[in-house]
Order: C-alpha cells, then sequence, then structure tokens
C-alpha cells in the first residue's frame, strides 16, 4: 500500500478558510470600490438600420471617455465607465434575444440605452424591465411608455406629442420671420404606420386649432417611384409651405429633387421634413447641398450654439461632417447614467433606477437637450421634451429653433 | 395502426421519454438565461418543423409558408390577451383551432395546384396577412405583463419553467407526428408524395388527406407560433409572418431529415443553439459576420447530407450493421414465385366464357385532344371471370381508353358500366372504390416505402379496417408471390417483382375488374411466364382481367378473346384465331404492302 501524506482536520479546515476568504475577498473588495462600472449599449450595428446604431455609438464613446478621462465617477471612487455593445441586427426577434444575451454575459450591468427604432426598443425592454435594469431610449413610439414599465426612460417627444407641435412650431418660426401667419398647407406623406398614426391628428384637429387649411394631402406607398404628380399637384394648390412626412432618404431625395426641378427650391416654398433622416449625411450626398438648401427639419434632439467644442471634438475623433440627432443622444444618454451613478453611490441597477426618477437637472447633463431640463415623469416621459429645428444652409443643417440652442436665424421666404 | 409500426412505435417512445428527461434535467443546471432561452427556442422551432413535416415531408406538398399558422397561432394569442385578457394557456388552444380554420381555408383553393405552383402560392399568404395586420395597426403588440399571479398568465421569473413548457410542447407534437406516421393517415401522405396518380389509382382520395394534413400541419404550427408570441413578449408581423419563420420550418427539417419524427428535433437541436452561438460569439466582434457563417455551414452540410441528418446517419449506421443482414431478403432464392413442378404451359380456356355476365359494358366511348380522337366511339364488352386483350399498334387509344375508364381522364361521350353503375364523371379513388383495379404502363411504385406498405395502401383504399387490410395485402402478396420480400424497399425489387408489386396492389384493393396495362413490358421471355401464369391462376380463382399487351405471342397464350383498336377506333372484335387472320388487323400492325406481298 501506497502512503499517501495525510492532511490533519485542523490543517484542512485552516485551508478551507482560507480557500474561502481567497475566493470572497475580491469579490468584497470589488463591491467596495469597483474598478469599472458596465453600462449596456444595444442597437442595430448589423442590417438595414446600422448606419444609425452606429452614430449612437459613436456618441457614447465619446461619452465613455469623456466621464473616465475626467476622472470616472467620484463617488465612487473614480471609478471607470466601461461600454459593452450588443447588436439588435434587423428585427424585433433579434433585438430581444439581444437583450437577453446582454443580461446574461453581463449579470453586473448597471443601466443602458438604446435601441434606436422603437419596434427593436419595445421588444428590447420587455427584457430589461423584467431584469429591472433602468433603460434610456430616444425611440418616439408612444407604446414604450405606455406599458406601466418602471425601468425605461424615454427622452424624446413621443411620437403624438410630436404631431401635436410640430406644426405650431413651424408657424410660430414662420411668424416670427415673415411677421405673417402662413395658412394653407400642402402634406406629403407616405402610408407606412408611423405616418399614418402621425398625420391623423394634424388632419383631425392641429390644422384647425391653428386656423390653417391642407390644400393638397397627397399620400403615397414607399418606396417612392416618381414624385412628379405629387408635385404638381401642390404646385397647383400654391400652399404657403409643405409639410414631409416621409420615412426614408430616397424618397426624401426624390422630393426635394422633382421640387427643385419644378422650380419650386425653399426660397420660393418653404418644406419641413420630420425625422432623423432629413438631416443625415447621407441625403447630403444624394440629393445634394443646393436642392436641400433651406429644407427645415423637426427633430428629437441637436446639439445647440453652447455645445460648438463638443461638436468640434466629435467630429475630429469620427471623421462625421456634422454631431446630429442619434449622437448626441447616446452621448446625453451616459452622462445621465453617470450622474445617477454620481448619485447613488453604488453599482446597484435598482438605486441607479430610483436616482433617474428622483433627478430633477436643469444644469450637467441636460445642456443637451434643446429645453434643457432633465426629469422623468411617473411613466418614464421626459418632462417638457420639445422638439427642435434645424434648416439646412450650405451642405449643413444648422439649429435655428428654440432660441437657446439656434446658431442662425431661421431663412423663411416673404411671400 | 400500419403493419408492424408496433415495435417502431415502442422504440420511439422510449426515446423519446429518455431524451425528454435529459433535456429537462440539464435544463435544470443552466442558470444562464440566455442559454435557457436558446433551450426554450430549441423544442418550439422543433414543434413547428414538425408540423411543416406533416404536410411537406410525409405528404410531400412542399409549403414555403407556414408562417401563415406560426403567425396566426402567435397573433390569436398575443390579441386574445390583450383585448380579452384571455391566459395563453387557453389562447394557445384558440390559436390552433383558428390555425386549423385558416388550414381548411388556405387548403382549399390551393391544393387545386401542384408541385412548384403550390409551393410558391403557399408563399403569398403570409405575405398578404403580415400586410393585412400592418393595416390593421398591429405592428407591434406587446404582451402585457402580469405581475400578480404570472404563472397564470404563461409568465414565469424562473426562464427554465418556459422550457418545460416548450419541451410539454414538443412531446404533444412528436406524439401526434408518431400517431400521424403509423396508421393509414401517414402511409397515404407517404403514398401520395411518392406517386400521386397510383395512390389516387389505390382508392385513396388523395384531396381529403391532403386537406387533413395540412389541418394537422396549421394546427401543430400554431401551437409553437402561440407559444413563441409568449416567450418573445413583443410580436410583430415580420418576426411571426415573415420569410424567415417560414424558412425556419422547411430549413430545421430539411437538416435534421425530411419525413422522419426526429428529422426536425435533430434539426432545431443543431441549427437553433449553432445560430445563438454565432451571434453571441462572432457577432460582437463583427457584427452581422454571424448570418454568413451560419449561411455557409447550411450550405456545406447540405451538400454533404441532401436529405437530411437522420437519413445520412441512419444509412450509414446501417451500412455498418453488416450488409449481410440487410440483404438477406432480397436473395430470390428464399421463394419461387411457384412451384417448379406445376404445369409450364398456360392452360387457356378452351370455349371463352359464353354467356356469363357482362361485368364491364363500354359503349360509343370518346375523347379527342384537340382535333386528335383519340378514342373514337368504342363500344366493348367484358364478361366476368374472363381475360380481354385489347390490342393494337402503338398510338392507337389503349392507354387513353384505360385513362377514361379508371377516371384519369374525362370522357367526352358515351358510356361505361360496372355492373351496370356508371363510371363516367366520378374521381380515379371513386372508380377505384368501385372495384376497379389498375397497374401503369410505366411502374408507379413507391420507392420508399416496403414492399409490403406499397400493396397496403390500396387495401386501405378500398375502405378495410386495419386487420382486414392486412391480411388483404398478404393475401395480394401470396398471390402473385412476392410474400418473402415483403419488407424489401421497392426501390430494390427487379423490373418483373415491381410488374407484380403493381398487380399485388390492386388485387389488395379488392377488385372486381383488373386493368392491366403493358404488365408485360421489359421482361424476359422466362419472367413473361412467371407472370402469365399468376394470371391465368386470378383468372381461374374468378377475377375478370382487361390487358393491354404488345407482344402478341403472350396474349395468344393467355387471353379469352381481343378487342383491336386502330386510330381510337375498334378494329375487330372477337377469338384470339379470328382477329389474328382478320385482315384489317394485319393490316394495321404490319401495313398494306406485306399483306399484299403474302398474298402474292
Amino acid at each position: 500500500m501506497t502512503q499517501y501524506p495525510t492532511l490533519g482536520r485542523r490543517s484542512a479546515i485552516g485551508l478551507g478558510l482560507a480557500g474561502g476568504a481567497a475566493l470572497a475577498a475580491p469579490r468584497r473588495a470589488r463591491a467596495q470600490a469597483p474598478k469599472e462600472v458596465k453600462i449596456g449599449m444595444l442597437m442595430p450595428l448589423s442590417g438595414p438600420w446600422a448606419r444609425q446604431g452606429i452614430l449612437e455609438q459613436m456618441g457614447a464613446r465619446m461619452a465613455i471617455d469623456d466621464v473616465n478621462n475626467a476622472g470616472g465617477i467620484k463617488s465612487m471612487g473614480g471609478a471607470k465607465l466601461k461600454l459593452v455593445e450588443y447588436d439588435t441586427q434587423d428585427s424585433a426577434e433579434k433585438a430581444k434575444d439581444g437583450a437577453q444575451r446582454m443580461l446574461a454575459q453581463e449579470p453586473d450591468l448597471v443601466g443602458g440605452f438604446g435601441c434606436w427604432l422603437s419596434t427593436f426598443t419595445l421588444a428590447a425592454t420587455e427584457v430589461t424591465e423584467r431584469a429591472e435594469l433602468p433603460w434610456l431610449t430616444l425611440s418616439y413610439s408612444d407604446l414604450i411608455t405606455g406599458r406601466g414599465f418602471k425601468y425605461v426612460f424615454q427622452s424624446s417627444p413621443t411620437a403624438d406629442r410630436q404631431a401635436e407641435e410640430e406644426l405650431p412650431m413651424v408657424v410660430e418660426l414662420a411668424q416670427k420671420a415673415t411677421g405673417k401667419k402662413p395658412t394653407k398647407v400642402a402634406i406629403v406623406g407616405d402610408n407606412t404606420a408611423s405616418s399614418v398614426s402621425f398625420l391623423k391628428p394634424i388632419r383631425e384637429h392641429v390644422l384647425k386649432n391653428l386656423g390653417m387649411t391642407a390644400v393638397a394631402d397627397e399620400i403615397y406607398t414607399p418606396p417612392l417611384a416618381d414624385a412628379t404628380t405629387i408635385v404638381q399637384r401642390v404646385r397647383s394648390a400654391r400652399p404657403d409651405f409643405v409639410l414631409f412626412q416621409s420615412t426614408n432618404v430616397p424618397d426624401d431625395k426624390l422630393l426635394v429633387d422633382k421640387f427643385a426641378e419644378m422650380n419650386l427650391k425653399s426660397d420660393r416654398l418653404p418644406k419641413v421634413g420630420g425625422g432623423g433622416h432629413w438631416a443625415v449625411p447621407e441625403l447630403l450626398n444624394v440629393a445634394g447641398a443646393e436642392n436641400l438648401e433651406g429644407v427645415m427639419v423637426g427633430l428629437a434632439n441637436w446639439p445647440g450654439k453652447n455645445l460648438a467644442d463638443l461638436e468640434k471634438r466629435f467630429m475630429a475623433r469620427t471623421k462625421e461632417p456634422w454631431f446630429g440627432h442619434d449622437s448626441i443622444f447616446a452621448y446625453v444618454h451616459v452622462l445621465i447614467l453617470k450622474e445617477a451613478l454620481e448619485r447613488c453611490g453604488v453599482a446597484d441597477r435598482r438605486k441607479v433606477n430610483e436616482a433617474i426618477h428622483t433627478m430633477d437637472l436643469t444644469d450637467g447633463p441636460a445642456q443637451f437637450f434643446p429645453d434643457g431640463r432633465i426629469k422623468y415623469d411617473e411613466k418614464g416621459r421626459r418632462i417638457g421634451a420639445k422638439l427642435c429645428v434645424v434648416q439646412w444652409r450650405n451642405g449643413k443643417p444648422v439649429p435655428v429653433y428654440p432660441a437657446n440652442i439656434a446658431t442662425a436665424d431661421v431663412v423663411w421666404p416673404k411671400a | 395502426m400500419r403493419q408492424g409500426a408496433a415495435p417502431r412505435l415502442r422504440r420511439d417512445l422510449i426515446v423519446l421519454a429518455v431524451l425528454s428527461v435529459a433535456y429537462l434535467a440539464v435544463t435544470a443546471f443552466v442558470t444562464n438565461s440566455y442559454y435557457q432561452l436558446i433551450l426554450t427556442l430549441v423544442p418550439i422551432w422543433a414543434v413547428f418543423g414538425v408540423g411543416w413535416n406533416i404536410l411537406s415531408g410525409y405528404g410531400g406538398q412542399l409549403s414555403f409558408g407556414h408562417a401563415s399558422f406560426f403567425g396566426i397561432g402567435a397573433y390569436v394569442t398575443t390579441l386574445a390577451l390583450v383585448y380579452w385578457d384571455l391566459t395563453p394557456w387557453l389562447g394557445i388552444p384558440l390559436g390552433m383551432i383558428v390555425g386549423g380554420v385558416a388550414a381548411i381555408l388556405i387548403g382549399m383553393p390551393t391544393f387545386r395546384l401542384r408541385g412548384h405552383y403550390f409551393a410558391l402560392s403557399m408563399l403569398a399568404y403570409p405575405l398578404a396577412i403580415l400586410y393585412f395586420l400592418q393595416y390593421l395597426g398591429f405592428q407591434e403588440v406587446s404582451l402585457p405583463m402580469h405581475r400578480e399571479n404570472p404563472a397564470a398568465y404563461l409568465e414565469f421569473t424562473d426562464p427554465r419553467l418556459y422550457t418545460v413548457v416548450a419541451v410539454g410542447l414538443l412531446i404533444a407534437g412528436i406524439i401526434a407526428c408518431l400517431m400521424v406516421e403509423n396508421s393509414r393517415f401517414g402511409l397515404a401522405l407517404l403514398a401520395i408524395r411518392q406517386n400521386e396518380l397510383a395512390a389516387e389509382a389505390a382508392g385513396l382520395n388523395s384531396w381529403l388527406w391532403k386537406m387533413r394534413a395540412i389541418t394537422a400541419s396549421g394546427v401543430i404550427a400554431a401551437a409553437a407560433g402561440g407559444l413563441y408570441a409568449c416567450v418573445l413578449l413583443v410580436v410583430t408581423p415580420d418576426s411571426v409572418f415573415g420569410m424567415l419563420v417560414s424558412a425556419q420550418a422547411v430549413v430545421v427539417t430539411l437538416f435534421g431529415g425530411v419525413a422522419a419524427v426526429w428529422g426536425p428535433v435533430i434539426g432545431a437541436a443543431v441549427l437553433v443553439p449553432l445560430a445563438s452561438t454565432l451571434n453571441a460569439e462572432l457577432g460582437n466582434i463583427l457584427p452581422g459576420i454571424q448570418g454568413v457563417v451560419y449561411g455557409a455551414a447550411m450550405i456545406g452540410i447540405m451538400l454533404a447530407s441532401p436529405e437530411g441528418l437522420f437519413w445520412t446517419v441512419r444509412d450509414k449506421l446501417r451500412h455498418r450493421r453488416g450488409s449481410s443482414t440487410a440483404r438477406q431478403p432480397q436473395r430470390p432464392s428464399a421463394a419461387p414465385i411457384r412451384p417448379a413442378a406445376a404445369p409450364p404451359a398456360v392452360p387457356r380456356r378452351s370455349t371463352p366464357v359464353a354467356g356469363g355476365r357482362a361485368l364491364l359494358e363500354v359503349e360509343n366511348l370518346s375523347r379527342a385532344f384537340g382535333g386528335l380522337r383519340a378514342v373514337s366511339q368504342v363500344s366493348f364488352t367484358v364478361q366476368a371471370g374472363e381475360i380481354l386483350g385489347i390490342i393494337g399498334p402503338n398510338g392507337a387509344g389503349k392507354t387513353t381508353l384505360f385513362n377514361l375508364l379508371n377516371g384519369v381522364l374525362a370522357a367526352d361521350e358515351g358510356r361505361a358500366t360496372l355492373d351496370g353503375v356508371s363510371l363516367r364523371g366520378r374521381k380515379v379513388h371513386q372508380v377505384a372504390r368501385l372495384g376497379v383495379g389498375r397497374t401503369f404502363q410505366v411502374v408507379r411504385a413507391f420507392p420508399r416505402l416496403p414492399l409490403r406498405d406499397n400493396v397496403i395502401v390500396a387495401a386501405y383504399g378500398a375502405g378495410l379496417s386495419d386487420a382486414a387490410a392486412i391480411a388483404a395485402s398478404e393475401d395480394a402478396l401470396a398471390k402473385v408471390g412476392l410474400s418473402a420480400q415483403a419488407d424489401l424497399p421497392a426501390s430494390q425489387l427487379t423490373n418483373k417483382q415491381l410488374r407484380l408489386m403493381e398487380l399485388a396492389r390492386a388485387l389488395a384493393g379488392q377488385p372486381r375488374l383488373l386493368l392491366l396495362d403493358e404488365t408485360l413490358a421489359g421482361l424476359g421471355r422466362d419472367e413473361c411466364d412467371d407472370v402469365l401464369d399468376v394470371l391465368a391462376r386470378l383468372r381461374d380463382e374468378g377475377m375478370t382481367i382487361v390487358i393491354i399487351e404488345h407482344t402478341m405471342h403472350a396474349m395468344m397464350r393467355i387471353a379469352d378473346r381481343f378487342v383491336v383498336l386502330d386510330h381510337g377506333r375498334v378494329l375487330a372484335a372477337g377469338l384470339p384465331r379470328q382477329v389474328v387472320e382478320d385482315r384489317s388487323v394485319i393490316e394495321a400492325y404490319l401495313g398494306k404492302k406485306w399483306l399484299a406481298k403474302q398474298e402474292a
């Protein structure tokens, strides 16, 4: 029989205790002063919406660097922020799958943001809500914050509110520029679900309340093949301005091209588009600066005049022609999570959620919203969230409304 | 239950039980919620594949649009929960009912089409429903969260319970599929898939069986869709009616094994985790690359194993298990067709059955294809118990005549009655049910099925009970001398055996009249004699036979009377000797010149 070295009972217990302590120690140490705090980003990084996801990614990465370069989270001993990035791919079920994967692989997340497209956000938040992970989003759909969820924060004005506010805002701009109130509008929109629901309240009561009439109301099925008849009808109706409710860049291009061809550029007929796709570099590439000149775009956010330095840094690091709607949202969402972490001082997602709910800021990250306030109501909708307007000038979208972000006055032709 | 199904069924149920227990045991130890989700999705997609397999695998009716049923299940479950607060425990069964009704509504018009046209039309339904739902404003419907009493609404905080429910559904789906496979339902579908006309001629109402298949298939797919909605939490038209959803059913089944219970299970168990792992591992490094890798893996595996993993693996195992046992029944020495001592010549009746009862009466039967009068004013009668030979040169209209008699083609005019019952206007399977058995000029076998099943199809077609059908097919096989080959797949039979198999199939349908279309074609002289012996014995047992044949010497030996067709018309009729000496018959066969030379 072979003699094995035996271990006395006492030394065995000692070894066990030491081992246990060795295992437990770093965990406890990390809980006290975490080296890094993880926040999640779930975005379309592949598929048809990848471009928007990547624009958000650029803004988020810059925010993370800015926070960490400034010393991390001070209330947590200078803990660094770490961004973990997940891809929604191209469908709601894959977005939901991505959310599930993110939560399973990163159990120590304290919060996150995404997923740009409302459909994806809606699916992903079904998962994050159940995991009690605070989630910030720029998506517009009212459904997102209409489900009684407690861990979702919507920073944009919801789609319904945008529908109510866009026209009054345009009228206000026109009045300020020309001293005259426009009364005749031409509506050109596609028949996708979001467009139909956006235009419904406008047709039903918004126009009436403003004392306006729709002299033309043109509906098409995207993708638009030819805009000639639409533009001819709009021209013969002689509106004061055109309201576009298109949903993609190729249709936008066809429309502005055809108006320009019929000698109705924006210096003769003002035009207002809605949605982020009206202010992306791709549109500039296909439609050209000349035809876009003067087109106004209603958006949920845009970096204003106080953020010139930030914009310059962004352009330098990304080689993008400007700092826009998608990137600034991601930037500010990282800052909101950072602010919440500063307030609660622990990497605990429930406490972070609590901190965002109780937050009421008019400085710091609040300067990255046109209305300058961060306060979410009990549904998770940002109180006072307002639209802003940018106008294409010499091949660049320039903020013209509201006054606190505007870098230029709106150009509205005097009829 | 089908003959020989019991041991196979028992084995499959044991496998099912073992696999389910093992799967749930693994499930219990997985705490990572993402891997748990994968464990839930595997059985769901497997159920969907099982549903698809019934219609498209067993039945061979390729459907590219099974998302219709999946999506209907998902939307009914979701909308019932949103608008009526109906728990998915009841919503999923409701979805299954709606899915079944939808399957009937979709099947009725679409089964007018066959093959690729059917497959492509099926593609259109989910797309149409998709746009319809968008129009109705159901772009994104989320399943409301129930914080109180979630389990009553099929919501669990422990994700393992979803897997348990999904496995339960899969067990139910597999049992349903086993019941189909091991009954006449499954055999009818396999027969229809392999040769629809032969199945019809064997008395199967293929339209009805296909309708049953699409309904069962739709119900199962809807169940999978309903549970998928509960796991997905947000339902969009694209995620349940999209092209990729339809493709998922096709892909898991093709990959795992078509027309095999375990096919979709294998497919889902490999592909779903593979896709998810690729998403998780590669997708984080280079977004989008996972799709490329997945596609390439699919192509590779399909090239290596075109019928699906299940069949490839099974064939390999059988091969390895020793070729001796597998080939044994093929040895022809085991059972000679008849005792060698029997008299070699076929004893032909010296006198035709004069004064016998007329079984088949054909009067002025005609059919034209455009300007070509393929069958024109044909009249003859067949006496019960006789063998009537129909001869004539190629293109005389012989096979067309058979097709008119058994309903493959509709006659333009005339009348055909079997024992006073009109055959005109009846479908193929209805004629078969009246007692008309038919074989084909080119053998129409069900090549993947064993000989036994090839034959029993007709017994089912005749409406026999399971026991009676088994007895009838055993009897038919014995009559043609193929009892020893009963377990061989039809694809391994010789030409003669195939001819006899068709004869046995016709016999198993309990016919009163056999229509044999060139049963002797392609046989050597000895083989020919064997078949003729079988026919003679059948006549002696009282069977009435109409046979088309080119080989004059064989016909001279077997037929009691001849009817000669030429250019669609009856040229002559009567006793064989009279007919072959008839000038017009010789002229039709050999030409005027030959006749003139003979007479000179």
